[in-house]
């Protein structure tokens, strides 16, 4: 008989741990989600794709402004 | 391997950002048909400028109205073209993130998701406007302090205060610029007796729009159909009628900016006096529309640097860093 309740607890308290350990990675996870979410939104983070789009604008731009030189230049 | 995308499929224009590269396309929403045999003629740029000059068995279309596809199949069309043409294959089927009205029902969610995964994603999320908006106008969202964002789009303008990387306050209204046109045609037909077309309609509240009194006003000289004779008048327009015209439109985006102010927690509400509203979309180009709201609302308004470019970078950073945020997806947070 006793064995058997050994073994009934030991499960019970074994289930018990990884029940709350699940619990506490869930919610490290959560915070962890968070953070990342947070550092990813800063503008360090997003000043790349800024200024690839800007670098891309001003590009564009003086293409556009060497074309209508050539075109002056032409009439 | 493909490059991922994020897509800002607007009522007016459709804008791509491409992982890594930046913005690879910037065209106006519009498909022509042959109505016949249902190919597709043109899109974009070519198929805008055939709105309202086609023969009658070509037709030009819109396929999203309010933000929303009102033709399922034609948009699966076009976003198929707009994705082969930035180099999407039956091989290369990439990630997409697509930027919606944050007022979009649950079928109208899954008709853009499909609609994408159709065309040749391997996987779509939906993100909302102001958010990406707010993220592309470079606002400080991961700070805890109030910062407010009025998209005005082509059929739809939303409002929304965001502050610690999450929407806290929402205010979306299916009224946009395509409204104003729409406002613009119905008023010279009524009052000049004139028909006119959506892209005359669009030129004149380009040239002499105003949602509030502006120095430097001028009249503008409108050439269009009359309705009595059938013959080709011309009318001059002057900026008061315009504002006349426009008002009820204009009232509506004002007042949904106010509903949004008065939702906002009293704690974020202090800092939008210090820090002011962002004003992005096309529509917020409207002469004297900042200073209207800003006289309504007593709260500064400040025009983002980038306000047709603004929520496709904030979808393109996002799909930067796709690992990180995407629990800002629409779905993923509930």
């Amino acid at each position: 008989m006793t064995p058997i309740v050994v073994i009934v607890l030991a499960a019970a308290v074994a289930a018990a741990i990884a029940v709350s350990a699940s619990r506490y990675r869930r919610s490290r996870d959560g915070v962890d989600s968070f953070r990342r979410q947070i550092d990813a939104l800063s503008p360090e983070a997003r000043r790349p794709v800024v200024d690839q789009v800007q670098s891309a604008a001003e590009a564009n731009d003086a293409s556009s402004a060497a074309d209508e030189e050539d075109d002056d230049d032409g009439t | 391997m493909a490059r991922d995308l994020a897509i800002d499929l607007g009522t007016a224009n459709t804008l791509v950002y491409m992982k890594g590269r930046g913005i690879v396309l910037n065209e106006p929403s519009v498909i022509a048909l042959n109505r016949q045999t249902g190919e597709v003629l043109a899109t974009g740029r070519e198929a805008w400028q055939m709105i309202g000059r086609t023969p009658g068995y070509i037709v030009a279309v819109r396929p999203l109205r309010g933000g929303a596809i009102t033709d399922f199949e034609i948009t699966e069309r076009m976003i198929r073209l707009l994705l082969q043409r930035v180099g999407v294959s039956r091989f290369t089927r990439p990630k997409v993130v697509i930027c919606v009205p944050s007022a979009i029902t649950e079928v109208e969610r899954r008709a853009v998701t499909d609609a994408a995964r159709r065309a040749g994603a391997a996987d779509a999320n939906l993100i909302e406007q102001p958010m990406a908006a707010a993220i592309g106008a470079d606002l400080p969202i991961d700070e805890p302090v109030g910062n407010m964002v009025i998209d005005i789009g082509g059929g739809t303008s939303e409002t929304a205060v965001i502050s610690l990387g999450g929407i806290v306050a929402l205010e979306a209204v299916r009224v946009g610029s395509f409204d104003i046109d729409a406002a613009i045609q119905n008023y010279v037909r009524r009052e000049h007796g004139i028909a006119i077309g959506e892209r005359t309609a669009e030129e004149i509240k380009i040239a002499i729009g105003s949602a509030d009194p502006t120095p430097q006003e001028s009249q503008a000289e409108v050439r269009g159909r009359d309705l009595m004779t059938g013959l080709p008048k011309t009318v001059v327009l002057t900026p008061e009628e315009i504002r006349y015209a426009i008002e009820d439109v204009v009232s509506s985006i004002v007042a949904s900016v106010i509903r949004c102010l008065a939702k906002a927690p009293p704690e974020l509400s202090q800092d939008f006096l210090v820090r002011g509203m962002y004003l992005v979309g096309g529509g917020g180009l409207l002469r004297g529309l900042a200073q209207r709201i800003e006289r309504e609302t007593k709260v500064p308004v400040r025009m983002s640097n980038v306000p047709l470019e603004a929520v496709v970078l904030g979808a393109g950073h996002v799909i930067e860093h796709y690992d990180a945020l995407k629990g800002m997806f629409m779905g993923a947070r509930r």
